[in-house]
């Protein structure tokens, strides 16, 4: 092999070589050269799941303070402390992909606060009972599993190391959902209406939660230049279907019954029939549009303003103390 | 107020146990070295053991360029540095041991 000098390479030479590596396998790092349209889309797929941790959050949070038992409490803190935490690492993946655009952290919290930075549909829907932290952590979780999982081996290497680390805490979660799915569907009537009425609430969101189908149904889709890429590696249908394959039948098993008469397997073309979700609404709620979208953007864009003293002051006393600090 | 110099990046570092070399976590982005550390931990830490943890800087590290990475890919015909350059070995003692049976050399 030659040994490549980057500035003797034209534009096309440098895009053959960097091609020529992603059918290698071979993975990318943050310095490397890469095509415009490879940085944008890692920047927008990686913004995105990184804000889609954070806000993800908000739904469970609001259950930390009214758990029923001490073990429930800390359990699901801990699954609320390791969102925040996997939005930490991707937004630091994603910062090193602005750098060159001069664009930081401040940025994408910017974009988020504007609706601009979008996040996943599940995270604009309320949780209004017990039975909710609970599908979200069984079912939200498990859908989101089957996506980072099908992301580890990405072509872009800072993101696949985050998604690593990021599948290991996830495991823990989908179990804590799981404890919790099964304490309810195992108690009460009450308790096991309550958790039918959270699944009926929760079933259309789960589907959407993969995306559309084709693109037809909302205009576009970065799923083709992300699969060119090797960024990801399956589409969303299949997606779907291998929730749907992992799920319906414990669904089932728990003696709850999905919102859907239509739904069915078919044997011959070895797919799940479903009904469509309406990708109309999908479109409004992730552009912000949700039933709790302006509440949980605030109550972020609120904690952010009121921690800026602790930013100020932290600013202060480096700008004094340089020699002390760092 | 300056927010461009605020955050700085720093690189994580951690040994898991006794006897393991240190490896790197992840970078994170810290105003000064103690919230590095504090933050290292809360955020890489809040279950497994570690027994050392360091963070440095990422404008102290010496990393490298592209180009420089992938000139190490060219590191080649090094066998002479490592065990595998001798595999003929066994080969001449053979011819030894094969000289003693037939007698050459005196029991
Ligand atoms: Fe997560
Ligand atoms: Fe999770």
């Amino acid at each position: 092999m030659e040994v490549i000098h980057y500035r003797e390479l034209t534009d096309e030479e440098k895009y053959e070589h960097f091609m020529e590596r992603i059918e290698n396998d071979e993975k990318i790092e943050a310095g490397d050269w890469m095509p415009d349209e490879y940085r944008k889309a890692l920047i927008k797929l990686i913004s995105s799941h990184g804000a889609s941790e954070i806000m993800g959050a908000l739904p469970e949070k609001e259950w930390v303070p009214k758990a029923p038992t001490i073990d429930r409490k800390l359990s699901i803190m801990a699954k609320v402390q390791d969102e925040m935490g996997h939005g930490q690492l991707l937004l630091r993946v994603a910062e090193d992909l602005l750098k060159p655009m001069g664009k930081n952290r401040e940025d994408l919290l910017q974009d988020l606060f504007s609706k601009k930075l979008k996040f996943h549909n599940v995270f604009h829907m309320p949780s209004p009972t017990w039975a909710d932290a609970a599908i979200i952590a069984w079912l939200v979780d498990g859908a989101a599993i089957l996506t980072q999982t099908m992301l580890l081996k990405t072509s872009y290497g800072p993101y696949g190391r985050a998604l690593k680390r990021i599948c290991q805490e996830e495991s823990f979660h989908a179990k804590h959902g799981e404890s919790l799915v099964l304490a309810l569907a195992s108690g009460t009537e009450k308790q096991k209406q309550m958790l039918q009425e959270s699944l009926n609430r929760w079933w259309e969101p789960l589907l959407m939660f993969f995306g559309p189908k084709s693109t037809k149904d909302i205009g576009h889709s970065s799923v083709d230049i992300n699969m060119k890429y090797k960024i990801r590696f399956k589409t969303n249908e299949e997606l779907r279907q291998e929730f749907l394959t992992k799920y319906v039948e414990k669904i089932q098993l728990l003696g709850l019954t999905i919102p859907d008469e239509t739904i069915c397997f078919d044997e011959e073309k070895q797919e799940w029939i479903y009904q469509q979700p309406d990708w109309k609404k999908f479109k409004q709620v992730v552009s912000g549009n949700g039933p709790r979208s302006d509440a949980r953007i605030s109550l972020r864009r609120d904690s952010y303003d009121e921690s800026e003293w602790v930013r100020e002051a932290l600013s202060d006393y480096k700008n004094k103390n340089q020699s002390l600090v760092g | 107020m300056g927010k461009e110099q605020f955050y700085e990046e720093y690189e994580v570092f951690s040994r898991k146990k006794d006897g393991l070399s240190l490896e790197h976590r992840f970078s994170l982005l810290a105003p000064n070295r103690e919230m590095a550390f504090v933050m290292a931990r809360e955020n890489f830490f809040r279950r497994e053991p570690i027994k050392e943890l360091w963070v440095v800087k990422r404008s102290d590290i010496r990393l490298m360029s592209q180009e420089e990475r992938e000139g190490f890919k060219k590191l080649d015909n090094k066998a002479y540095r490592e065990t595998k350059g001798y595999a003929n070995l066994p080969k001449l003692w053979k011819y030894f041991e094969e000289k003693r049976e037939t007698g050459g050399v005196n029991p």
